[in-house]
């Protein structure tokens, strides 16, 4: 028997699908090992969640509501990673879009519907100019948006949270370190599920054609797969750039709107769920395919609720964190994993 | 008077956990792999420290025990980065999560609870009598010594003076090359990555060893990532890395002095300082030097995995 390894240039599609799935499958049994050890019966942890998150109505409705950020936040990392840049500060945007919409519902008075909208624009207005400095320092001068984009989710988080202690905070009954209620509330459309789930779907399958089907998207990937290539045939690379970072700066900020004008209601800190990060790891799993997301979000909203209903079992949110880390370690393992293939000699004296 | 010698006193203290990360960054950069989860080791780190430092009162202790948890993650990072050629940036992000996950997870029962030992100020005689710089820096505790006089030494005299710092640099630059000329590309990549991952759970403890001398969730607060960009303002350089270290404890420093004495800016305010330092830190010398050869500082394979032979 002679056999070789053969390393692929990219890895064949069922083969990086299957990778993902073993690999999130690995992380699962690696976490359900350490929960045994911690004295966890894992299967009676599993049994309960399913139950809960699956089999209640309640639990449903959650993850309908987890499902819209991590969507949109998913999609903001995607449409540049099909640029082959990295969204690391998805957070920061969702947290700028949230801080715009706020503004606009807590100091501008008008009709709920028209309101909304300037919310939603707003929102990713805010989102996009987040990430404008690392979108003009990456295209006009090649720095490295990885850490401007993430550096910036702190200074986010700390401006949510002076507004929220500062000059914007409740004066009124006893909320601390948040704004007052916003008036203006997306409707729901099942149970507690608003709006901007169906919003954040259609939003995905804009994208996936923009992407696919445009000019613009072909140039998004031709520039992304070999700048200098790009440059030379004639497309303008740097505001491809700039257009794909701010589109996706936008696509934060609006899943920030989302979660103060359906979710929250209140600007105040901690309402993302560290949904920027967990974007990351629903790009990665989806493989970058825009429809992909819809359902590593769902994943990942499940894995989000799991986290929610084991909290009463004393484990805690950060917990679900490691977890997300422990997948996304063994899905890049795999997804190298995926690019070999196995070579037999064919009866070859080699 | 006073005023300057605090300033430079806690800029010291507060730069010394950039500047020891950064090292480890350096460390690793020189070898070609990009470790993005410094954020992550360093808070293992520190939550070692603390957790071991309860059961046994003695900062060297926990200092160890740190090092070691920091060398048990970075062979892991190694051997998904190096042996399976993992990507590195994935691999990186993933290690932020998994040790903030852990860390946070595991520190719970200690979180806001002061540590038990510290790390005692070590005064340097005559030395400190100087004026300014004397209680400034030579009161400071053993580490601060160690990370600003005797590791940047170290390191920038293994990288640039011996046989074993040029393949090390070698390896960075041009892997192929190295290996053609016999030096054993995976092991040394094997080796420094692991080494620098363990100088930032080094920078962990001293974070909660001598720094702040308690854990609380999220008391790392993206300083693993500021030591990330200050290793690209230091342009790969083991000196400059902890110079940059230190200005960033002075930005700290500034933002504490203001908080005392009530400047009229807000704390959240004032702690936005140090990220939008560096973030200007990295973006405005690439804009003035865009046209020079600025980015070539890099190693030439960063973040690039070595095949020996892709067919």
């Amino acid at each position: 028997m002679n056999w070789r390894l053969q390393r692929l240039p990219s890895a064949n599609p069922t083969a990086a699908l299957l990778a993902s799935v073993a690999a999130c499958a690995a992380a699962l049994l690696l976490a359900a090992g350490i929960a045994a050890i911690a004295g966890f019966n894992p299967l009676a942890l599993l049994g309960q969640v399913l139950s809960l998150v699956l089999g209640t109505r309640f639990g449903l409705e959650d993850f309908g509501l987890l499902l819209t950020p991590l969507i949109l936040t998913g999609l903001s990392v995607i449409i540049m990673r099909r640029m082959g840049l990295w969204n690391i500060g998805a957070e920061g945007q969702f947290y700028a879009g949230a801080v715009g919409a706020a503004a606009i519902g807590l100091f501008i008075d008008g009709p709920p519907a028209v309101m909304l909208v300037v919310m939603f624009f707003g929102g990713a207005f805010s989102g996009a100019l987040w990430i404008a400095i690392p979108a003009l320092a990456r295209a006009y001068a090649g720095v490295n948006e990885l850490i401007t984009t993430l550096l910036l989710n702190f200074v986010a988080l700390l401006l949510v949270y002076y507004l929220g202690t500062g000059p914007w905070r409740d004066r009124g009954a006893g909320t601390l370190g948040s704004t007052p209620r916003i008036p203006y509330e997306m409707r729901e459309f099942w149970g507690i599920v608003h709006w901007g789930l169906p919003i954040a779907v259609a939003m995905t399958f804009l994208v996936a054609g923009l992407l696919t089907f445009t000019r613009w998207g072909y140039e998004v990937r031709i520039s992304g797969a070999n700048p200098e290539n790009a440059q030379y045939a004639g497309i303008p690379v740097r505001r491809r750039i700039l257009s794909v970072m701010f589109a996706a700066g936008a696509i934060s900020g609006i899943a920030g709107m989302l979660e103060i004008a359906g979710t929250v209601h209140r600007l105040q800190g901690g309402i993302s769920n560290n949904f920027g990060y967990l974007g990351i790891i629903v790009a990665v799993l989806a493989g970058s395919s825009c429809l992909g997301v819809l359902a590593t979000a769902g994943l990942f909203a499940f894995i989000l609720s799991a986290g929610i209903v084991l909290q009463t079992q004393g484990l805690t949110t950060s917990a679900v964190v490691a977890l997300t880390g422990l997948i996304l370690l063994f899905n890049a393992i795999g997804q190298e994993f995926a690019r070999y293939r196995v070579l037999r000699a064919k009866g070859g004296d080699t | 008077m006073e005023i300057l010698t605090g300033i430079l006193s806690t800029a010291f203290l507060a730069g010394g956990v950039l500047s020891l990360a950064a090292l480890g960054e350096v460390i690793s950069e020189r070898v070609g792999v990009v470790n993005l989860g410094l954020e992550g080791l360093v808070a293992l780190g520190a939550v070692t420290a603390i957790a071991v430092t309860m059961s046994v009162p003695n900062p060297y202790i926990g200092f160890a025990a740190a090092l070691g948890i920091g060398l048990i993650f970075g062979i892991v990072f190694a051997l998904a980065t190096v042996i399976v050629r993992a990507d590195q940036i994935l691999c990186g992000l993933a290690f932020t999560m998994i040790g903030t996950g852990i860390a946070a997870t595991v520190g719970r029962p200690f979180s806001g609870i002061p540590g038990a030992v510290t790390f005692e100020p070590v005064v340097v005689p005559y030395l400190s009598d100087i004026p300014i710089i004397g209680p400034a820096f030579f009161s400071q505790n053993i580490l601060v010594y160690f990370i600003f006089l005797v590791l940047p030494f170290g390191v920038h005299f293994l990288l640039f003076k011996t046989r074993h710092g040029l393949n090390m640099r070698a390896v960075g630059e041009n892997p192929a090359a190295a290996d053609a000329a016999g030096i054993p590309v995976a092991a040394i990549r094997f080796v420094y990555v692991s080494i620098g991952s363990m100088f930032a759970a080094g920078a962990g403890a001293y974070l909660t060893l001598a720094f702040v001398p308690s854990w609380s969730d999220g008391i790392v607060a993206g300083r693993g990532w500021i030591a990330v960009a200050l290793v690209i303002f230091a342009r790969y350089s083991p000196w400059r890395a902890v110079l940059a270290g230190l200005l960033f404890g002075l930005i700290t420093a500034v933002g504490f002095v203001g908080q005392a004495l009530n400047w009229p800016i807000s704390a959240p305010i004032l702690g936005m300082l140090p990220y939008l330092g560096t973030i200007s830190l990295i973006i405005v010398p690439a804009f003035i030097w865009r046209n020079k050869r600025y980015r070539s500082a890099a190693p030439e394979a960063l973040g690039q995995a070595y095949y020996r032979s892709v067919r």
